[in-house]
């Protein structure tokens, strides 16, 4: 079973517990002890059953069962078996009696207060799982006890007038909630003092490696030996590398009305009045240099290059590496495009409506010299006042082809949430995944691309002589490629498509009848597939991308000696947020701008382990390094090494990547999903000795 | 105590309204994704849970009947399992994550389990009206040697 099938059962394991023994204690004092014993019986199932679901999730992983092994089970068993113990004989012979005498036993206190306590104990379990999540803390695990311990006087108290020690007992109580809240409260305020990258400190407050509690006043004199400068420094050269040209844009964020392809008009945030903005294009080398212009955007806006290892100065995330650009304002971007693939823009002020009403483009940058041969699309998805569109596509690309031209399709997801992408019609490679191409990637067919968000996937093949055709999450057509002589599914496919000299030829392919293929059959297994059948490609299986291509070496791999760790555990939980309490995205335990700053010294090599131990799917993106994947769910990858900048973190996976920090400054470390990341799912990886001279409390 | 203690009733019965309310508002906002329903799941796990604890401490305090204490806590209860029917409905998703006749199955019981807490506490809104205009002067009674405890 799956991890976060092992987590829905854990939880409907806890609340039936829960649900069986305040049944029980229900059913006991309203005197009827026959229902009462038969809940009791099933309480008395469910509990140790958790203990066997808790024990199942912990072959995960410590971090899905911690609060559930260290405060949830011990409470449940205890109480389960001070209620069997109490509780049972009395019920059994009150059961047995079937007389008013028996019903009248059944009410006593004796046996309603410790199955109605166990009750209480089971349900501090999955609201601790739903409200506090993870980690369970001695704060927060005090105040459940003081609440569970709480609900047991009270409900003694209203049984009788004479209860043993209520006093002590009741004092106690409130002495376990205060210290709890004093435990749970009274760091947060310390942590708040030591905001990180606070503005007028001169310097990061760093964190512990593992996620443990700020420590505020960390003396930065031993950092001596670490120049301190400010991240405003940071910034790109003036001159492109040698052989390269500076390519100058302008863009300016305006509102305005865009037309979609349908006619359809739409309200929206663009880039010089266009959705997507207009792409930025380069050769490797070449100086890009951006003047961001606000017309009147009254919120702000910023370009972050996603995805693109820019000088920290460049990277565009408000409060921290500028200001962000107010109307009538104007900021320039420079960096050298070294990179050479397919990325993207956006800003990063108010980024979650921001982004979502337009203000993004593409960022494409080619290899020297390389004359562009066939077709070329750049097709970023994005989910535009309710209709899925393609650029500014609402309807789908239509695009005539001749048989054999190189085509490549580069997808990119600018939404929050992943996309599924199946091509039909043909055989083709994912020859590059977030702008890096992929080791040996092989011939594809009947294969669904699931695209996290902010990820891109390059798709390459040669046009064949039937239809081609992409669609985006099963329903919509997005692209369709004609041939220029026929129309669409007449006639057999020839093997022609096997262009020459293109380097994507399909003729390597393992299976033999891949490579002629005369046939548009698609009921023959390994054939081109059929480009109409939109029903089959529903059904077509996830490409796992980490069994994809073949393997080649890396500068380091799991085995390296890593000079930081670092574990962000992905949950939902009451928090505090900027100000105010809010049930939050959470990494481990805290929201944004709580989260404690990971602070790494230039040329460490960084081991990051993220678990989602949440019911969503985080899309998580590092700002200024792509990472390369040692491991999901302990499993290293057995095909292509993967270099990526946003990698989707399902519920109940762990992945596990590595990244050399070779870019000093500070940097936005966030779930993609930027919804999330404004309730809090955010951090900065801050480089020492690297200074702001921003506020530092926001990241957009 | 009563009287405070029919307040935050009715606090809590507004805010369950407000909840069925912020589901409409989730259910038609365009483009649908995990942001639409923020607001639900802030008032749903956060106000609605705080303000049933904080009422069954001002019912124990304002000695209310047993039963009625424990209907007032009930829609804590209810909101962990209104939260565990998406977390099981999530699980029988299919791989791409779309829902499955199942999953749909599951998830529409949130509406009528929601229905429940509207219910729940609609009814303790409704007796802790009439504790209140019960009897003044055992009001009294009740505040002052009320345990204390509860406000924790």
């Amino acid at each position: 079973m799956t991890t976060d099938r092992l987590m829905v059962l854990d939880l409907l394991v806890s609340v039936l517990a829960a649900a069986a023994w305040v049944g029980a204690g229900a059913a006991a004092a309203a005197r009827r002890p026959r229902t009462a014993a038969a809940l009791m019986a099933g309480a008395l199932v469910t509990s140790p059953a958790r203990a066997g679901s808790v024990l199942a999730l912990a072959g995960a992983g410590w971090w899905f069962v911690q609060e559930k092994v260290t405060i949830a089970l011990p409470l449940l068993l205890t109480a389960s078996v001070v209620a069997a113990v109490t509780a049972g004989p009395r019920l059994l012979a009150a059961s047995r009696a079937a007389s008013e005498a028996g019903r009248d036993a059944a009410r006593s206190p004796a046996v309603v207060v410790p199955l109605l306590g166990a009750g209480y104990a089971a349900a501090a379990g999955p609201v601790q799982t739903f409200l506090l999540g993870y980690p369970a803390e001695p704060g927060s695990a005090l105040i459940l006890l003081a609440v569970v311990a709480g609900a047991v006087l009270l409900t003694w108290r209203a049984m009788t007038p004479r209860v043993p020690l209520l006093r002590a007992a009741t004092a106690a109580t409130v002495v376990a909630a205060l210290a709890g809240g004093a435990l749970t409260f009274l760091p947060a305020t310390t942590a708040e003092a030591a905001t990180p990258v606070a503005a007028t400190a001169g310097a990061v407050a760093p964190a512990t490696a593992e996620g443990g509690h700020d420590m505020p006043g960390h003396d930065m004199s031993t950092q001596a030996s670490v120049p301190v400068r400010p991240v405003t420094d940071l910034r790109g050269p003036s001159a492109p590398a040698p052989g390269g040209t500076v390519r100058r844009f302008t863009l300016t964020a305006r509102t305005a009305t865009v037309t979609l392809s349908s006619g359809r008009k739409v309200a929206a945030w663009t880039f010089d009045g266009q959705v997507p903005g207009p792409p930025i294009t380069a050769e490797q080398g070449d100086l890009v240099e951006v003047r961001l212009r606000n017309a009147d955007i009254t919120e702000g806006v910023t370009l972050h290059w996603h995805g693109y290892d820019v000088p920290s100065g460049e990277d565009g995330v408000p409060g921290l590496t500028q200001e962000a650009v107010p109307p009538g304002g104007e900021f320039v971007y420079r960096f050298v495009a070294a990179q050479t693939g397919t990325y993207w823009y956006h800003t990063h002020e108010v980024s979650d409506i921001g982004v979502r009403m337009g203000l993004y483009g593409m960022l494409v940058v080619t290899p020297r010299g390389s004359a562009t041969t066939g077709v070329d699309l750049t097709l970023p998805v994005h989910t535009f006042a309710g209709t899925t569109v393609v650029g500014d596509h609402d309807k789908p690309v239509l695009q005539e082809v001749a048989p054999g031209t190189p085509v490549r399709l580069r997808l990119v997801d600018t939404d929050n949430t992943p996309h599924r992408f199946t091509l039909a019609g043909t055989v083709y490679r994912l020859v590059a995944v977030d702008g890096t191409d992929l080791s040996g990637p092989g011939p594809l067919s009947r294969a669904g691309l699931r695209l996290p968000a902010g990820g891109r996937y390059d798709l390459a093949f040669t046009m064949p002589s039937g239809p081609v055709v992409l669609r985006v999450d099963d329903r919509t057509e997005a692209v369709r490629l004609t041939t220029t002589a026929n129309g669409p599914g007449h006639g057999p496919r020839h093997g022609t498509g096997n262009g020459s000299g293109n380097g994507l030829a399909t003729d390597d392919a393992p299976g033999a009848e891949r490579t002629a293929g005369p046939t548009a059959r698609s009921d023959h297994p390994g054939d081109v597939t059929d480009a109409e059948d939109a029903a089959a490609a529903a059904g077509w299986p996830e490409l796992d991308l980490t069994r994809y291509g073949t393997p080649a070496s890396t500068p380091y791999t799991s085995r390296s000696r890593f000079d930081r760790r670092f574990t962000l555990v992905l949950d939902r939980g009451l928090a505090l947020g900027d100000g105010l309490p809010i049930y939050a995205h959470t990494i481990n335990g805290r929201a944004y701008p709580h989260v404690p700053t990971q602070v790494v010294a230039e040329g460490d090599l960084v081991r990051l382990t993220v678990v989602n131990r949440g019911r969503d799917t985080h899309p998580w993106h590092l700002h200024g390094h792509r990472v390369l994947v040692l491991a999901r769910d302990g499993r290293a990858p057995t095909g292509s090494p993967l270099w990526l900048d946003t990698f989707d973190v399902r519920p109940g996976e762990v992945w596990e990547v590595a990244f050399r920090a070779a870019n000093p400054g500070l940097w936005m470390n966030h779930c993609h999903n930027l919804s999330h990341a404004d309730l809090g799912m955010m951090l900065h990886l801050a480089y020492e000795g690297v200074t702001t001279p921003f506020h530092g409390g926001h990241g957009g | 105590m009563r009287k405070v203690y029919a307040v935050f009733a009715g606090l809590l019965l507004a805010a369950a309204v407000v909840q069925m309310y912020l589901a409409a508002v989730g259910a038609f906002d365009k483009p649908q994704d995990d942001s639409s329903f923020a607001a639900h799941s802030m008032n749903g796990m956060l106000v609605i849970p705080v303000l049933s604890l904080v009422a069954t401490a001002a019912a124990a305090a304002a000695r209310a009947p047993g039963r009625l204490i424990g209907l007032t806590v009930l829609p804590v209860g209810l909101v962990v399992v209104q939260a565990l029917i998406v977390a099981l409905g999530g699980a029988f998703e299919d791989a791409a994550g779309n829902t499955t006749p199942l999953s749909l199955a599951i998830l529409g019981l949130h509406a009528l389990n929601g229905m429940a807490v509207l219910g729940v506490c609609g009814t303790v809104f409704g007796r802790a009206r009439r504790l209140a205009s019960a009897g003044p002067e055992q009001v009294e009674e009740g505040a002052v040697d009320g345990p204390a405890v509860r406000a924790s």
